[in-house]
């Protein structure tokens, strides 16, 4: 669907926006998982046929027919591993940020520089 | 056979269940862990002895019940086997390095390192894309967690950065599998049936740019290197070699998708980015984060070569791209694994190694072996992998690739040369981890194992070609003896050599023999003089004998691949001949870089040679070839920068004189004609197929001036040995300029000169290092009347320099005749003049040897200087005696010669009794001699009987009229002597060649340093840079 694509694309963009600009570590996460959900919206959007029921057989799908009644499970199945990788990172990327909070009592991303070139 | 699935389902397993062993005892847990990986490492091994031992071809293995692409399956080939053995086999072994830290920390650890193991494992088996999204953010954040193993806060910091990187690139990837099976309909990489051409294509660029950011391409790799520099050495081995591996081999997976556009651009990102952080990896001075520079090169370098060798044979494109996998695996896990046992950040301190000769050794395997020498398998990788370049015309990439190469080199060898040579203030390591020796020790097999097979079952080169190499070893197994044995040793052993080359090999043209005269006889009496070492020498003897044998092996080789290998044994044998003298750091490593320069220009200049008929060795074969120019004018320069042609000839004097003194006169009389040998070898091929444009009349002009500078610098030199070292360079820059000529008379004369610079120059060298021997000064203003006390060395010398100078009656005379002879038949009145001054101007240097060493005042200092050692005193009175026969019967070098030249060209000498006729005059050695040496006795009989009285002076008769001078030597007239000289020259007499190395070194640094600031160290600059790139290079393909 066109409109949840077009809304996807916007959060992607928004979150990379967000990490490139903010400064505060918390921040680019939050900026992070913006993006992860649109990712995760436009997958979803890219399996949903229009007028068509979710991919799940119970007693309203007709069995034989399912192939043209349902949209494409596919996209759904794959959103969910999506969704959980996501989440595993997200809370990776917090548990660094409080990690190193622990250590240097700043959040700005500035700060943690001592290693370059 | 297990099925794989087994290697994830185990690890899974393990997982779960470790934690609960963890709380029994941690003993149980580790075992589990080490269990395993072993596992793992066994079924990947099982499974490739299967493949080689049967074709069981691709096998798919699928899941669920369903056969692809209704589920998930994974497919084993050969490839696959190899690739996992790789990785387990170093997953296993860096667990085993790692083991104490491992049970020092929580059992998270086990499991995320093996984890990292699943996720690799799983990227390499699985066909289906985004089930190598979820291996592929396996491998990520398990990476990403156990970076943290060392709780600093950098690691920490660099971890995040990482992960920011890591999470923006799944995101793309994720993005880019989605939309691949919207368009196609399907996840399986075997199933996706569609060009992505269109519009299309942005889904496949965006997996292959998430990718590319995993596998640290430039400039989207900052984040890595902060994190190879902050990690556990362990863990960066585990980054550098299993993570990138995986990933490269997913690439090459998805690698069918890409429209061929991209791949070629994606090509030479490789390419880029191996230039590029090597050239930044020159700035500097952390061992880990030079380490990660180097492997993001080397990542780079493989992506160019996988993308390069698409649709190549096979068994040639696996030569190529696992030769570089292979070497970069073990040798950079080596260096890492060194890096984690001695822990010293910064470079300089590497040099705690020196009193640990075994790691040394090693730290020096794998350092050549990144740097692609022989017999490593990077060698063959490389060779091969230009060869493909130049086939498929991408000679640009060469470009890059080669300079990449060479800043590789600058700062391995560089390292290196520190390591070895450096002061260091610190005291040495104990090694006391007798576990981490051995798994070091286990790569450098390994390595030398690969290399081997490869030498062996690959390139069936024979056991003459790998000798240098036997013997090395052999040496090496005897070294506890004393000097002198091992001297003797040496002598008999290429006495035995010379024989089997002579008589069993039976080569096939007199030139070969001339050459093997040159290299071979004139090495062993060479080698009289390293008797005088009175200590163990260790290691010297083994590679002398290398040098010496890879001579003979050059004369030998029947093939491009087979003369090449051989040249880099003799570059490697004699760099480390160099860097044995005292004082020879700078020396050695400029020694060495501009050898792999001009190792890198044959080696291209081999690429663009046509192949050879036949298995006849180089000098016949090469003869019946047409060499394109290109090839002509590479192969020409890389063999000049080996005998220090005008402009390459910066190494020269530095290494002549840093080198130890018997060594000296091995580099200068016989590894400069290995480079004459070379020069010779491409003038041939040019004998009967002469190129359109005359090149080699332009060389002749470069000889030219290399005898006219060489000559001017020798004359305004201080110190002896860098006098004879800057002679050498003139008299290399008459036999090039006479090979030049393509004549008969040219090359008769070249030949004679070579040989006869090969005598007079080991004779002087070997009496300088007498003279050295005793007063410990190579400084001639600060030596004087040592006539008194060296009278044999004065003779030796006073002989040689007569025969350098071409005065009648001695052999030098008639090298200049012929040669001048040979220049006015040719027409090149104007080069002959210039030489002509060049000879003149060798008067002053060869003068100053005499007067300032020998005649004059004796010092205060000398005064109990005796003459020389006999092991010296011998081979200069061969070498003299030699010099005298031939003076006096010249016929009887000039006939051989003359059959030798006449080969190619028609024969214009006559040769009648003692008489040599040519078509500008004749020449009579024999009556020359007999007339000079009367006009010599004579007066001296003549002297002797009728001067009576002679009033001798003694020394320091002198009376100063006020202070005695600081240091009055300077003062004497013998101290700069031709300052005069030097003065009228103006300018000219600047060495700006020095100047203009120097500067393009500075250049270079600067440049590296200026591009290496991108990485600012902040994480978001490199979010950036991976949107810029992201952006960028989708627009270059389109």
């Amino acid at each position: 669907m066109i409109e949840t694509l077009v809304l996807g694309f916007i959060l992607l963009l928004t979150g990379l926006y967000a990490m490139l600009s903010q400064k505060n570590i918390i921040k680019i996460i939050l900026g992070f998982s913006i993006a992860d959900t649109g990712v995760h919206i436009i997958i979803v959007s890219l399996g949903y046929l229009k007028g068509r029921r979710a991919p799940i057989l119970d007693s309203a799908v007709n069995i034989a027919n399912s192939v043209r009644e349902v949209i494409d499970p596919i996209p759904s199945a794959l959103v969910l591993t999506a969704i959980v990788i996501g989440l595993a990172t997200t809370a990776l990327m917090l548990v660094f940020a409080a990690e190193i909070y622990k250590r240097k009592a700043s959040f700005s991303i500035d700060d943690y520089k001592e290693l370059k070139w | 056979m297990v099925n794989p699935l087994y290697l994830i389902i185990i690890s899974l397993l393990a997982g779960f269940v470790m934690p609960l062993l963890d709380k029994v005892n941690r003993k149980l847990s580790l075992a589990t862990f080490m269990g395993v990986l072993l596992a793992n490492t066994v079924i990947a091994g099982l499974w490739l002895r299967g493949f080689i031992q049967a074709d069981l071809g691709v096998l798919s293995f699928s899941t669920a019940g369903f056969t692809a692409p209704l589920s998930i399956n994974f497919q084993l080939g050969i490839l696959e086997a190899s690739i996992l053995l790789a990785i387990n086999f170093i997953g296993l072994f860096t667990a085993v390095y790692l083991a104490k830290k491992f049970a020092e920390r929580a059992v998270a650890g086990m499991i995320l390192f093996m984890m990292v193991i699943l996720g690799a494992n799983g990227l390499i088996l699985t066909r289906d894309l985004f089930n190598a999204f979820v291996f592929m953010e396996i491998l990520s954040i398990s990476t990403i967690a156990i970076i943290t193993l060392k709780r600093t806060n950098e690691s920490l910091s660099s971890a995040f950065k990482y992960m920011l990187a890591s999470g923006i690139a799944s995101l793309f990837f994720l993005l880019g599998v989605v939309f691949i099976y919207f368009f196609s309909g399907s996840l399986n990489i075997d199933f996706i049936n569609i060009n992505f051409t269109d519009y299309r294509l942005i889904a496949v660029y965006m997996v292959a740019i998430a990718l590319l950011i995993e596998l640290k391409m430039f400039p989207v790799n900052g984040w890595a290197l902060d994190v190879y520099e902050s990690t556990d050495a362990g863990i960066a081995t585990i980054i550098s070699v299993i993570n990138s591996t995986a990933i490269a081999f997913m690439f090459y997976k998805i690698m069918p998708l890409l429209p061929n556009n991209f791949l070629y651009i994606f090509g030479i990102i490789g390419a880029v980015t191996y230039l590029m952080s090597n050239l930044m990896g020159l700035k500097q001075e952390n061992a880990q984060r030079l380490l990660g520079y180097s492997s993001i090169g080397q990542m780079g370098l493989l992506l160019a070569s996988i993308i390069f060798t698409a649709g190549l044979d096979p068994l040639i494109r696996l030569m190529i791209v696992g030769g570089f996998f292979l070497n970069h695996l073990i040798a950079k896990t080596g260096l890492f694994w060194i890096s984690g046992l001695i822990k010293k950040d910064k470079l300089k301190d590497w040099s705690v190694l020196k009193n640990n000769k075994a790691i040394m050794i090693m730290f020096g395997a794998f350092i050549f072996a990144l740097s692609g020498l022989p017999p490593f398998a990077g060698f063959w990788a490389k060779w091969e992998f230009i060869k493909t370049l130049i086939a498929g015309q991408n000679n640009f990439i060469i470009v890059l690739i080669l300079l990449g190469s060479l800043f590789e080199v600058v700062y391995m060898f560089r390292w290196f040369v520190q390591s070895v040579k450096g002061e260091n203030e610190l005291s040495p390591v104990r090694i006391i981890d007798n576990v981490k020796v051995v798994l070091i020790i286990l790569m450098a097999t390994l390595a030398f194992g690969l290399g081997i097979i490869l030498m062996n079952d690959v390139y069936s080169l024979n056991l003459m070609l790998v000798l240098p190499i036997i013997i090395l070893l052999v040496m090496y197994v005897i070294d506890f003896l004393p000097a002198k044995i091992k001297g003797l040793l040496s002598l008999a052993a290429l006495a035995y050599y010379g024989y089997y080359l002579y008589n069993v090999i039976q080569l096939e043209n007199p030139i070969q023999i001339f050459f093997g005269v040159i290299f071979l006889v004139g090495s062993g009496i060479n080698i009289i003089s390293t008797l005088n070492r009175s200590d163990i020498s260790k290691g010297f003897y083994g590679l002398l004998m290398m040098m010496i044998f890879s001579f003979g092996s050059l004369l030998i080789a029947s093939s491009y691949i087979e003369f090449f290998f051989s040249w880099e044994l003799m570059t490697i044998a004699s760099f480390l001949l160099v860097l044995r003298g005292k004082n020879a750091q700078k020396a050695g490593l400029m020694y060495m870089i501009f050898s792999i320069a001009g190792a890198y220009l044959m080696m291209v200049g081999f690429g663009f040679a046509p192949d050879l008929m036949g298995d006849s060795a180089l000098i016949t074969s090469l003869s019946y070839v047409q060499l394109p120019l290109i090839s002509i004018i590479l192969l020409a320069l890389g063999f000049m920068i080996k005998s220090g042609v005008l402009g390459v000839h910066v190494w020269l004097p530095e290494a002549h004189a840093e080198a130890e003194a018997d060594v000296s006169s091995f580099i200068s009389a016989i590894l400069l004609k290995a480079g004459i040998w070379g020069f010779f070898l491409v003038a041939i091929s040019v004998v009967w197929n002469r190129p359109q444009f005359d090149v080699y009349y332009w060389i002749g002009w470069l000889g030219v001036f290399t005898a006219l500078v060489g000559a001017f610098l020798a004359s305004f030199q201080e110190d002896a040995k860098r006098l004879l070292a800057y002679s050498s360079m003139s008299q290399v820059g008459y036999i090039i300029a006479a090979i030049s000529m393509l004549s008969h008379l040219g090359w008769v004369s070249a030949f004679y000169l070579s040989l006869n610079h090969m005598m007079f120059k080991s004779a002087l060298f070997i009496a300088i290092a007498g003279v050295y021997y005793r007063t410990h000064t190579r400084n001639m203003y600060e030596m004087g009347g040592l006539i008194k006390k060296m009278p044999l060395s004065f003779i030796s010398v006073l002989i040689s320099i007569i025969a350098v100078s071409g005065v009648p009656p001695l052999s030098g005379f008639g090298s200049k005749w012929l040669m001048y002879s040979s220049f006015i038949e040719k027409g090149w009145y104007l080069q002959a003049a210039v030489l002509f001054f060049a000879s003149a101007v060798s008067f002053l240097y060869l003068y100053r040897l005499i007067h300032t060493i020998f005649l004059g005042q004796a010092k205060y200092e000398h005064k109990d200087v005796k003459e020389a050692p006999m092991w010296f005193i011998i081979p200069q009175y061969i070498f003299i005696g030699a010099i005298m026969v031939l003076s006096t019967f010249p016929n009887l070098l000039i006939r051989p010669l003359s059959g030798m030249a006449s080969q190619y060209f028609n024969s214009n000498i006559i040769i009648d009794g003692y008489n040599i006729y040519s078509s500008y005059g004749h020449w009579n050695g024999n009556l020359i001699m007999l007339v000079t040496m009367g006009v010599f006795i004579v007066p001296l009989i003549f002297l002797m009987l009728f001067v009576g009285r002679i009033t001798k002076v003694k020394q320091f008769n002198i009376v100063y009229a006020a202070e005695r001078p600081e240091s009055p030597q300077t003062t004497h007239v013998a101290h700069n002597m031709f300052a005069h000289y030097r003065k009228a020259l103006g300018g000219w007499g600047k060495p700006r060649i020095w100047d203009f190395w120097n500067s393009s070194a500075e250049w270079t640094h600067t440049l590296g340093d200026l591009f290496r600031r991108i990485y600012s160290g902040n994480g978001q600059t490199y979010l950036l840079h991976i949107i810029l790139f992201f952006v960028l290079v989708f627009f270059l393909g389109v």
